[in-house]
């Protein structure tokens, strides 16, 4: 059994071939399928070798075309650059033949424009003007912009004399005025008020005047010089008025009205003030625009001044702006927060206490207290000295003898009383003869009248002996020679006081004195006044 | 975002009598008394109108008409970004001055924006300007032409919103 077992064992076909062939069975249609799909790899495999050939095949010609055209550019970029170093060459021959050609005509041209221009001046002066005033105007306010201390150096002279005359002889009249308003005003109150203001610093008549009228901010409009369009609106009551923009607009109207029917239609002849009530509106004027502040009260003597300096500002710093605003906002600084600044510095200024005394005015009070002090000191040691020494100097019978000198004053004879004067003082002991002395000088005066005519004379022709002084009128240019197209020496302002050389014609050669020396030259004959009279 | 605020100088110009007066009566509410009108010239009142984006004032400056415009001069015209110019259409004179205001306007302000106004259209009866006429004078002139009546209303408000986009579109 176990033999036949292992013998059948021997013979028995194969189990993996078995196994195999089952397996074929079982997966003949996979097995097919995947043959196929091998060979469809095969396939696609060759197609795509085939098309990555032509693929390559392609980009390297298209590199060849590349290489071919930047080839190409390169040559030509080589051609224009060699063309540009050309022209180059031929921009710099050209700028140095024109610089050459140039620097040869300067001297040429200058000698021609200047005939030129000033041929132009003299011919159409007004013309000349109008053409050059916009570009000047333009110049002044860069000029102005950028280099203001120089402006301001160069325009001293001419405008301190003229400002200082206007001024000075407004400050006059205000102060007449003023002073004949306080003079009636004698009195207790009016020493007091006096007092008052001399310790504050400040004169009677303002102290007066500010009491009475106590200065406030209200409002202020900055307003568009043509069309009146309001620029920027300040309320020191903290309200927003909404017609603000039609009472700019009618203020414009106002003030062009007023322009044009009572002045010569000039910025110089415009409104400056409207006094309505107890209020006023103060008018400072810019070239694009200007501020109209209405108040109430006696302004503070500094308030146009600052309100012009503000506005003056407002020009150097925005002039285009201000100029071309057409109604939009957004194209404007924030003006409105200057003009708050502007009211806020105005308001704390005025609320500031009044000047404090001055060093000169302390001392002086310190001065005058001592003075009176010792003048105090002085009588009370007078009056104890002389107290003390009565009995001593009269001893006890030191009666009223003083009654006597009635008879010596009396005495009509000046030359008999003379001598005895002297010897006076001998008789001291005696009561009668002490009051003497004081009889004589009397009697000294009473009888030499013929005597005072010699003593008077000298101070009586002081006077009339003050010499003429020339000076001159207004600010006035010196010449070399006596015409109007010598050459200017200098610049004389006004009220200089001059020494006359010569003259010719309408022409007199004059020397003046400058800080630094002595200068010479001719001015017309018209700009000196000869009537003055030497103040000293 | 808030809206940005602009304001425009508008002047109003006519012959005496053509309505001027009357339309900006139709069209706004001011604080000056007519008064002003014979003692200086001139009236300003406001009109706001909104827009998408902004507010824009019109500052109407309402000329007196006339001789009077003639003695007050130019001087009111300065800085006037638009004018209305107005005629009465019963009374054809009042149509020949349209060339001399409009010829003050542009000597004074020569961007300025034009629009004619032919007032007092409900007259139908005692018309005497004919409308191709007034039209004509009015290209010929550059501005825009629009018929209006003071009295019933009739397009006056238009008229300004014309005159309002006009200067919107150009600033």
């Amino acid at each position: 059994m176990d033999a036949a077992t292992s013998g059948d064992a021997a013979n028995a076909p194969d189990p993996h071939e078995h196994l195999e062939s089952i397996r074929t069975i079982l997966f003949a249609q996979e097995q097919a399928r995947i043959d196929a799909l091998e060979a469809q790899t095969a396939a696609l495999l060759a197609a795509l070798k085939s098309q990555d050939v032509s693929q390559q095949e392609t980009l390297t010609a298209l590199a060849q075309k590349l290489q071919g055209e930047i080839e190409a550019l390169e040559v030509a970029a080589r051609a224009h650059g060699e063309q540009a170093g050309q022209l180059q060459a031929q921009i710099n021959q050209l700028r140095a033949d024109f610089q050459a050609e140039t620097e040869a005509l300067i001297p040429t041209l200058t000698e021609q424009m200047s005939g030129i221009i000033s041929a132009t001046i003299h011919e159409a002066r007004d013309e000349m003007a109008e053409a050059l005033g916009p570009v000047m105007g333009e110049a002044i306010r860069v000029q102005i912009r950028e280099s203001r201390e120089e402006m301001v150096d160069a325009l001293y002279p001419v405008i301190l004399s003229a400002v200082q005359r206007s001024l000075a002889e407004f400050v006059q009249e205000f102060q007449r005025n003023i002073d004949a308003r306080l003079k009636s005003t004698f009195g207790l109150q009016g020493l007091f008020r006096r007092i008052n203001a001399w310790l504050r610093g400040i004169s009677p008549a303002d102290l007066a005047l500010r009491d009475a009228l106590p200065f406030s901010l209200e409002q202020l409009f900055l307003i568009q010089h043509q069309s009146g369009l309001l620029l920027a609106y300040h309320n020191e009551a903290g309200e927003e008025i909404s017609d603000s923009d039609l009472i700019s607009g009618m203020l414009t109207a106002i003030r062009d009205f007023t322009q044009d029917s009572f002045g010569n239609g000039e910025e110089a002849d415009s409104l400056n003030e409207i006094q309505y009530s107890e209020d006023r509106i103060i008018i400072q004027s810019g070239q694009f625009a200007y501020l109209a502040v209405v108040t109430s009260g006696v302004e503070p003597e500094w308030f146009r001044a600052r309100l012009r300096t503000f506005v003056a500002e407002l020009h150097i710093h925005y002039a285009a702006a201000l100029r071309d605003y057409d109604g939009d906002p957004a194209t404007l600084p924030d003006l409105a927060a200057s003009l708050k600044q502007l009211a806020a510095q105005i308001t704390r200024a005025e609320e500031q206490p009044a000047q404090p005394m001055s060093r000169g005015q302390k001392l002086a009070l310190l001065g005058g207290g001592t003075l009176l002090l010792l003048l105090l000191a002085f009588s009370c040691f007078y009056l104890q000295f002389t107290v003390a020494l009565l009995p001593v100097a009269f001893g006890e019978t030191s009666t009223p003898t003083v009654t006597s000198t009635p008879t010596v004053t009396s005495s009509p004879t000046p030359t008999v009383t003379l001598p005895p004067a002297t010897a006076t003082p001998t008789l001291a002991p005696t009561a009668t003869h002490t009051p003497q002395p004081t009889a004589t000088p009397m009697a000294t005066f009473t009888a030499t009248p013929t005597e005072i005519p010699t003593e008077t004379p000298t101070a009586v022709p002081t006077a009339t002996a003050t010499p003429f002084i020339p000076v001159t009128t207004r600010p006035v240019f010196a010449h070399s020679q006596p015409s109007r197209d010598a050459s200017i020496t200098g610049a004389i302002p006004a009220h200089t006081r001059l020494t006359i050389l010569d003259r010719v014609n309408v022409w007199v050669e004059v020397t003046w004195e400058t800080p630094i020396g002595l200068r010479q030259g001719w001015i017309p004959v018209y700009w000196i006044d000869f009537g003055n009279l030497s103040e000293n | 975002m808030s809206k940005r605020t602009i304001q425009k100088k508008v002047c109003l110009l006519g012959d005496f009598a053509v309505g001027k007066t009357s339309l900006v009566r139709r069209f706004v509410e001011g604080r000056f008394d007519d008064k002003y009108l014979s003692t200086i010239g001139v009236k300003i009142s406001r009109k706001s109108l909104d827009f998408d984006d902004t507010i824009l004032n019109l500052l109407i400056w309402d000329l007196a008409g006339g001789d009077d415009f003639r003695q007050v001069g130019n001087s009111y015209l300065r800085g006037a970004s638009a004018a209305l110019i107005v005629c009465d259409l019963t009374r054809h004179d009042t149509l020949d001055s349209f060339r001399y205001y409009a010829e003050q306007l542009h000597q004074t302000m020569p961007n300025a924006s034009l629009v004619f106004i032919g007032n007092k259209v409900d007259l139908i009866e005692q018309r005497v300007i004919d409308q191709n006429e007034i039209e004509r004078i009015s290209q010929e002139l550059g501005g825009f032409y629009l018929e209006t009546s003071a009295k019933t209303g009739f397009q006056v408000e238009s008229a300004f919103h014309y005159l309002a986009n006009l200067l919107l579109n150009v600033s």
